[in-house]
């Protein structure tokens, strides 16, 4: 297998994995500033970094899956897996995708940093922790590889049964390739140019005991391989959405169309915009709401729908009580068809 | 009285070792219960106010034909609760006691305090593992100045094990492992999987365990008041059903206003005639749940004396405890929208 080539991850192989054979250490947080000791093009569009404290000191262990925060001069954070090897301590591997149409933190990454500049971090943080199995099913679209990169690595060493299936746009945009190249038949690499959609189907096969599915990529992906795994047993699929997930964020509106919402006491009728959250556009008409989370977690806001399909992307309500239709989160939850009743 | 506790549902009255054939008061759910045994053992509760001038029946006494006697003016009942006599006059007064819904198994005493057509004793869980020959326990009851809710959500999150119970069962992993939660019906479980992590003080001692483990910790809670923790520590890497397993048992049951019996059991699976074990598991679980009541006990007060309409600040680890309100609250107004509670 080739190592990655900045010196310091040289020295361990990527599968060497702490968590199997060395007590585990208390998990602290780091919050500060580190240099990128090395950017390099992980393939188009996808740079790599590796960062370490100027003052030389390690950085905190990590667990597979873990992530941390980039904090931009611009206050705006943006979350990045973290792909190097968990036994190296002393610097850290992340990678950025440049999304052209994204809100700007890739951008600004790439064009930004350098070789020597400083970033502001803070983490590890992990929402995305590998479990023990006998067996994994990994598959990963694009930039999704790097949170299962160390995990690859740790499957491995733990003497696991895993494979992987890794598509992307086309092989040039796929990054790491030539790092999983070492783990042979274990890995389907599946550009969509060369190969089309991803055989999910014949990757994933029938529920198996004692599987794990671990997916990480785009949204589109991340449905497939839920619809595929409905019928395993709960728990067994795992998942990591990079983009900010439909039930999780109200999120920065790409994709989303405005609908109107009409306030039953007033009778008032307004556009909720993409990007803009009903909390928001209701308090901007001057409603009173009580609010305190704002991403759908602390029901403050909870709201009785009279009329209209809702979009639920709270985390809070029961599959019961979205079915019922008649409450919602409005911090976080859209409309489904063009307009919706509030009882406010 | 209108009680803010819900009263349909089934709440751990006592534990069948508490009750013999002495009057023994506890207040449930704002209603003053007053249990005792018959003569063939079993075991009755009655609410605790004499139907003739409310005196506590409870500081009365019972005779060896299971007959109990108010102590102020001296009416007399029988096991069903009857009025069989009074001191004073030869005719009956109309009089009956009311009998709450009991189903006694396992070692606890399990009481329904509202509505006794809807007390289904199949809504119990299984806590057969308290009388198994395989498993060992410890249980007891501690006092707490604190509102039923308070300890519901504490023991629905476990994240606070990392910052309250540093030195015995918390460790950072707990607080970094997020939790996945399920809803059943009312019903709110949730699962904590620690792989590779190091191992707690008290899980080092009482299993011999050295880092690294795995720990897991599947919690169910039965609204309105019972709360079960399955735990499993192993080595890292160990299969099911090796390692060491646990339960822990909580029966939260409302007492008096913001007051709450916090029942306790603690099993285990292993090791279930070492008695040295038992008495440090006992002494560090009674540690464990002091530093919880201190805790729920000045959250208390900053409950009491919060203005209404500030709003708390929650974050993605408080779902159990969230779903676990609102259960309850659904519930309680269930409960009071039907005037079924009493």
């Amino acid at each position: 297998m080739t190592s990655p080539s900045p010196a310091a991850l040289d020295a361990l192989p990527l599968g060497t994995a702490a968590a199997s054979t060395t007590p585990a250490p208390r998990e602290t947080e780091y919050d500060g500033t580190v240099t990128v000791v090395s950017r390099q093009t992980a393939a188009d569009g996808v740079t790599s970094l590796v960062l370490a404290r100027h003052d030389g000191v390690p950085l905190p262990r990590w667990q597979p899956g873990a992530h941390i925060d980039v904090v931009l001069p611009t206050g705006t954070v943006r979350q990045y897996s973290l792909c190097g090897p968990t036994a190296v301590t002393d610097c850290w591997r992340i990678a950025v995708l440049r999304e052209p149409d994204g809100r700007g933190g890739s951008r600004w990454v790439h064009d930004n940093v350098r070789e020597g500049s400083e970033l502001r971090i803070r983490g590890p943080r992990n929402n995305f922790p590998l479990r023990q199995a006998r067996r994994y099913l990994f598959v990963a679209g694009g930039i999704g590889i790097t949170p299962l990169l160390p995990m690859i690595a740790e499957a491995d060493a733990a003497g696991a049964d895993w494979s992987l299936l890794y598509g992307g746009r086309s092989r040039t945009s796929m990054a790491f390739l030539s790092e999983l190249e070492g783990y042979g038949e274990r890995v389907t690499v599946r550009p969509q140019d060369e190969y089309g959609l991803l055989d999910l189907a014949g990757h994933l096969g029938e529920p198996a005991p004692s599987t794990l599915v671990y997916c990480c990529g785009p949204a589109g992906l991340i449905d497939a391989v839920e619809a595929h795994c409905a019928t395993w047993p709960a728990g067994s699929l795992n998942v990591e959405r990079f983009a900010a997930a439909p039930g999780q964020h109200s999120g920065d509106g790409e994709g989303d169309e405005p609908f109107e919402v009409e306030l039953r006491s007033t009778g008032v009728t307004l556009t909720v915009q993409p990007g803009q959250s009903v909390l928001r556009a209701v308090e901007a008409a001057g409603a009173q709401v009580m609010s305190s989370c704002e991403e759908g977690i602390c029901g403050s806001c909870e709201t009785a729908v009279l009329a209209g399909e809702i979009d639920h992307r709270d985390s809070l309500l029961t599959d019961d009580e979205r079915a019922a239709g008649d409450t919602m989160l409005i911090c976080v939850s859209r409309a489904r068809g063009g307009r919706l009743v509030l009882d406010l | 009285m209108l009680s803010s506790h819900v009263r349909n549902g089934w709440y751990l009255g006592a534990w069948s070792d508490e009750i013999g054939r002495t009057l023994t008061r506890r207040w449930i759910t704002d209603i003053p219960v007053c249990f005792y045994r018959l003569p063939d053992a079993t075991v009755t509760a009655v609410e605790d106010r004499c139907p003739h001038r409310k005196y506590p029946l409870s500081l009365g006494h019972l005779d060896d034909d299971g007959t109990l006697q108010c102590d102020y003016h001296g009416y007399r009942f029988d096991a069903g609760g009857v009025c069989v006599g009074v001191a004073e006059q030869a005719d009956l007064p109309k009089a009956t006691l009311r009998r709450f819904p009991l189903v006694e198994k396992d070692g606890a005493i399990w009481i329904w305090p509202g509505d006794p057509e809807l007390a289904d004793a199949s809504l119990l869980p299984d806590t057969s593992w308290l009388t198994d020959p395989d498993w060992t326990h410890v249980h007891g009851v501690v006092p707490l100045k604190a509102r039923h809710l308070l300890l519901v959500e504490n023991l629905l999150d476990l994240t606070h094990e990392t910052f309250l119970h540093p030195t015995s069962i918390g460790n950072a992993a707990v607080a970094a492992t997020p939790i996945d939660v399920t809803v059943d019906g009312d019903r709110v479980a949730f699962s904590r999987r620690m792989t590779g992590i190091e191992a707690p003080p008290f899980y080092e001692k009482s299993c011999g365990l050295t880092s690294p483990v795995d720990r897991w910790q599947d919690g169910e809670f039965y609204p309105p008041g019972i709360f079960i923790l399955h735990i499993r520590v192993a080595a890292t890497g160990t299969e099911e059903p090796e390692g060491f397993h646990m339960k822990v048992l909580y029966g939260m049951t409302p007492g008096l206003g913001n007051e709450t019996h916090d029942f306790y059991a603690l099993a285990r699976d292993y090791l279930i005639d070492d008695e040295e074990l038992t008495e440090f598991q006992h002494k560090q679980q009674l540690a464990v749940m002091q530093e919880d009541v201190d805790a729920l006990e000045a959250q208390e007060l900053m409950y009491a004396t919060d203005p209404g309409g500030t709003v708390e600040s929650s974050i993605r680890s408080d779902l159990a405890a969230l779903r676990g309100r609102r259960a309850l609250a659904k519930m309680l107004a269930h409960e009071q929208r039907g005037n079924v509670s009493a």
